[in-house]
């Protein structure tokens, strides 16, 4: 489902030239639990970001779903995040003064918008699927903080993307709330989904089928 | 939907703020709002002290100047015989309505009244309702008035007798009964200014149209008569002639105001002055002119509102623009949240600048509510004239929204122009 071949970034900061990822090729098949780890400033990010359409790469080429997504515009990669990707952050990006139902159904009022019913029912499914269902009209500060990534995930999954990535989902977790937060991504995998999970941690690398190491912005495998 | 509701939380997030940043706009929509009542006021005020004179229709009367401390006409007095000739020398005139008063001593028998006399043409009763504007008495609102209703016996003046100047009269309801006291005056005599008039009519109770004006109007206490008897027999020196012309339309107001002015001329020998102005000693007043003057009246004033609702406008312009970007700089990482699941530039455009107007229409209603309370204030300074243009309700929201959205833009931009990652990261 992804494949990626010669892929580099290359950024300014400063004077200096950064190449924060060295012509990395992976491909990952679909329903696949993948994990990317490697320590802070090896480029995991940055590949993340580049995998995530957020940025576009340097060079190389970037096949999502059979389609070359790595020389899009901006437009067309929001639309490529909106139908095939979903995001699922550190710190949860949830917006403060939005209910738990309506930070979920936030995706769905852009690219192929959903009116309000069937925005409103899809949202309350991914919510029923994250075992939220009971907690749809709090908001972000009402709940705790492992309810508040289990709103993140359902955010993500409710436009029913093809590709999960998930960045350091447990980095702001405490242990046992971490290992609920994993257990459900790995319920989501076997359902289906396929997932990217970007840490640091090997533990919880350990929870995906394949972990990809990266170093000085290479993948070691 | 789901934009205006997220700009709805955005707005009400800061609610002093937002009021404070909105009272340029409050202001500046009140000032459009009170500008155009000044300007619709005037327009009312001619159209309701005027409503006499039709939008085809040119007054003639008698100018008046300042001779040895007294105010008095400047030439010549406008005379029955220049209005009969009128018709014929001005093509485009539709028609002249002449009308005369005077003081007139009436007697009969022992009982005699000082009063106003008016010589009027024989169809005065067609244009009553609006010259003097009256009615019989309780007449309901709004329904037409046949003129025979305005008679309560007899006749009013035909054509012949005013063409013959005839010893003729109708009196008015009170003059009736001062003169008769309930006896029949039909086919009785009175004497007007020494000559003797058969009364052929008498009118029916009258009262103004306007209800403002009834307690100082008294339209039952009169004498009409055919307005060649009065300038050729009554007066030694007979008073001025009020002419009304009507001209064919309102294309020819034009022309037919030159053929009026040509005609007086030569008949009153007018001659030009040094500068080769013409001395005239008549006025000829249309209802644009009178508009005109009372508009450039409000101009004055309105002017000065235009001043204060452009500056006003602008610093809540700026205010706004203020506003947003702090707004855009606070919200930088749910901007890049929005980016992540899906939100194209424009769609971050869109919602900030319906975050934008929101606010400045907001303003708009407040302005436009403001603006509604400061027209009787505004009217006081003006003379009376200020009215609620109908057209200032959306024109109020019109300009709030185009400042919003003016001044909106700036922020909005520079919002869809944040990179999503560095917006993620924004703390």
């Amino acid at each position: 489902m992804i494949t990626a071949r010669g892929l580099s970034k290359t950024y300014r900061l400063g004077g200096a030239e950064v190449q924060a990822v060295r012509s990395v090729s992976l491909s990952i098949a679909r329903g696949e639990h993948v994990a990317l780890t490697g320590a802070s400033g090896s480029g995991k990010s940055t590949l993340m970001h580049v995998l995530g359409c957020l940025d576009t790469p340097t060079r190389g080429e970037y096949w999502l779903n059979g389609a070359e997504v790595g020389r899009l515009s901006r437009d067309a990669r929001a639309g490529v995040r909106n139908a095939h990707i979903g995001f699922v952050f550190q710190n949860f990006n949830l917006l403060p003064r939005l209910s738990a139902l309506e930070n979920v159904q936030l995706p769905l009022g852009y690219g192929r918008r959903l009116g309000g019913k069937a925005a409103r029912a899809a949202a309350i499914a991914a919510l029923e699927r994250v075992g939220l269902a009971d907690r749809m009209r709090h908001r972000p500060a009402e709940l705790s903080g492992g309810q508040r990534q289990r709103v993140a995930i359902a955010r993500a999954l409710v436009t029913q993307p093809s590709l999960l990535l998930a960045d350091e989902p447990t980095g702001s977790l405490d242990s046992a709330t971490g290992r609920d937060i994993l257990a459900l991504l790995t319920e989501l995998n076997a359902a289906g989904l396929t997932i990217l999970l970007v840490t640091h941690d090997a533990a919880v690398a350990a929870t995906a089928h394949r972990v990809l190491l990266m170093a000085d912005g290479r993948l070691l495998e | 939907m789901t934009v205006l509701l997220s700009a709805w939380r955005g707005v009400t997030a800061n609610k002093l703020r937002a009021a404070l940043t909105a009272l340029g706009i409050v202001i500046g929509v009140a000032s459009v709002v009170t500008m155009l009542a000044l300007g619709n006021g005037a327009r009312a005020a001619v159209e309701g002290n005027f409503r006499a004179l039709g939008s085809d229709d040119i007054e003639i009367s008698p100018r008046y100047e300042f001779k040895n401390e007294k105010f008095a006409e400047a030439g010549k007095r406008l005379t029955y015989r220049d209005g009969l000739t009128l018709s014929d020398a001005a093509p485009d005139l539709l028609s002249v309505d002449m009308v005369v008063t005077g003081a007139a001593k009436v007697r009969r028998g022992r009982r005699t009244l000082d009063m106003t006399l008016t010589g009027t043409m024989a169809d005065a009763l067609t244009r009553f309702n609006t010259k003097p504007g009256v009615q019989p008495r309780n007449w309901p609102d709004d329904a037409p008035i046949d003129p025979a209703s305005y008679l309560a016996r007899g006749r009013f003046l035909t054509r012949a007798e005013v063409a013959d100047g005839a010893a003729v009269c109708v009196l008015g309801h009170r003059t009736a009964l001062q003169l008769f006291e309930g006896d029949d005056p039909l086919a009785q005599t009175v004497w007007v200014n020494r000559r003797k008039c058969l009364v052929i009519g008498v009118l029916a109770e009258l009262e103004t149209i306007d209800p403002a004006d009834r307690a100082r109007s008294r339209p039952n206490d009169a004498l009409f008569l055919p307005i060649g008897l009065v300038v050729d027999q009554l007066y030694e020196d007979a008073p001025s002639v009020l002419m009304t012309a009507r001209a064919r339309s309102e294309a020819h107001m034009a022309t037919a105001r030159a053929q009026i002015a040509a005609h007086l001329r030569e008949r009153h020998a007018i001659e030009r002055d040094s500068a080769g102005n013409w001395k005239d000693d008549f006025t000829l007043t249309t209802r644009s002119d009178v508009l005109g003057a009372r508009l450039a009246a409000a101009r004055t004033f309105s002017v000065l509102l235009a001043a204060m609702a452009a500056v006003s406008l602008i610093v809540g312009g700026i205010g706004i623009m203020n506003v947003m970007l702090v707004s855009v700089t606070e919200r930088t990482r749910e901007i890049g949240v929005r980016m992540a699941v899906g939100a194209r530039p424009r769609d971050i455009v869109m919602q900030f600048l319906a975050e934008a107007a929101r606010f400045s229409i907001a303003g708009g209603a407040a302005g436009l509510a403001l603006g509604v309370g400061v027209i009787p204030l505004a009217a006081d300074f003006n003379g009376g004239a200020a009215l609620l243009a109908p057209e200032s309700v959306p024109l109020a929201f019109g300009v709030a929204l185009l400042v919003g959205l003016i001044f909106g833009s700036y922020p909005a931009i520079r919002a869809a122009r944040l990179d999503p990652i560095e917006a993620l990261r924004y703390e």
